[in-house]
């Protein structure tokens, strides 16, 4: 009975072993993924960095406010696992400074037709009116101003407008890159768990084992270290 | 603040910080102390230890990665850390590519095995 105990707890140790080494496999291919995307996006930084310019891709264009548009939630599982979900939030557009949509502002005359160079005399409460509407404008033009300081928006704002596509790819790699790392932290974890579970599961059979004496031929080995610790005792 | 969650938080050079910002993992503001810090030729050790430091003490950050390069400098650091969160990825840099045999996590998973091990 003896012997089949140790044959089980040597077959579950195998098992744990096994699905130590496959974790490690799995986290070594993410990592080299993830490397690779963190390259390809440094590349794309770099085309950026070449076509627009040297000091317009750096920190001196970071917003002076930000918020995280990525979160991460966490969640401790049975067996201290761990889970890490990045959640992406859409860019907003923050209601407190975008009240109205700013109309496409108009270059050019406001009348159709040949421009007149004698102005006709109005009535001045049409001048007023007039006058009115125009001032009315200037306040619309402020909102877009605002807007710039919107913490929520795309980093790729911070750069410009018109931005080179290299930098929209630069973002794409980031943007799986961060993915990436949430699923890597997890399987660091697990990784972890089950190199102390395997050690501990080494130790007590390590334990069990050595004050018995086996008769098996496949324990010969430790039959070897068995009569020499009880020699020295 | 249930549903809210975690941020990651990145200690690198200009070029990853900037990748990572373009992600959109960045948090600035008046109230609150930034979640990313740029190493620079003249940002010295302490600095970049106390920011590590300062980030592990935050209940809100779940991730933390770092340039092995800068990792490195701060080892001593980043060994003590045993907790699950944050967690600490290394991750290469432009000048430095990725060396899996000074990973902590790597190092402390296949360190394990001695040759008692196989008796």
């Amino acid at each position: 009975m003896g012997v089949l105990r140790e044959e089980e707890s040597c077959l579950l140790l195998d098992e744990k072993l096994l699905y130590f080494m496959d974790q490690l496999e799995l986290l070594e291919e993410k990592r080299k993924t993830l490397n690779s995307l963190i390259e390809q996006g440094w590349f794309s930084i770099s085309k950026a960095r070449y076509s627009m310019g040297n000091k317009q891709v750096s920190a001196l264009q970071f917003a002076n406010e930000m918020e995280p548009l990525v979160s991460v939630h966490v969640r401790t599982l049975e067996n201290d696992v761990v889970e890490f979900c990045a959640e992406r939030l859409s860019p907003k557009c923050n209601d407190k400074f975008v009240k109205e949509p700013t109309p496409i502002e108009d270059i050019g005359p406001q009348e159709e037709g040949i421009r007149r160079r004698k102005t006709t005399k109005s009535d001045p409460a049409e001048k007023k009116t007039s006058e009115d509407k125009s001032s009315e404008k200037c306040p619309e033009v402020n909102p877009g101003r605002k807007r710039d300081h919107n913490p929520q928006q795309d980093p790729l704002k911070w750069f410009g407008i018109l931005v080179p596509q290299s930098l929209k790819q630069a973002q794409s790699s980031f943007k799986q890159v961060i993915e990436l790392s949430a699923e890597i932290a997890a399987l660091q974890i697990v990784v972890l768990n089950a190199r102390q579970e395997l050690k501990r599961d080494l130790r007590n059979n390590d334990g069990s084992t050595g004050p018995e004496a086996n008769t098996s031929a496949g324990l010969n080995e430790k039959e070897a270290v068995v009569p020499s610790a009880n020699e020295s005792s | 603040m249930a549903g809210r969650g975690k941020l990651i938080a990145v200690i690198g050079d200009e070029d990853t910080v900037t990748g990572f910002l373009l992600g959109g993992i960045g948090e600035l503001n008046k109230n609150r102390k930034p979640n990313f810090l740029v190493v620079e030729k003249d940002t010295s050790i302490t600095e970049i230890e106390e920011t590590f430091k300062s980030f592990l003490a935050r209940s809100d950050i779940a991730i933390i990665l770092i340039n092995q390069f800068i990792a490195e400098m701060i080892r001593h650091a980043i060994d003590a850390h045993m907790q699950s969160i944050p967690a600490v990825l290394e991750i290469p840099s432009k000048e430095h590519p990725y060396d899996a045999s000074k990973d902590s996590i790597l190092r402390r998973a296949k360190g394990m095995f001695s040759a008692e091990d196989f008796r």
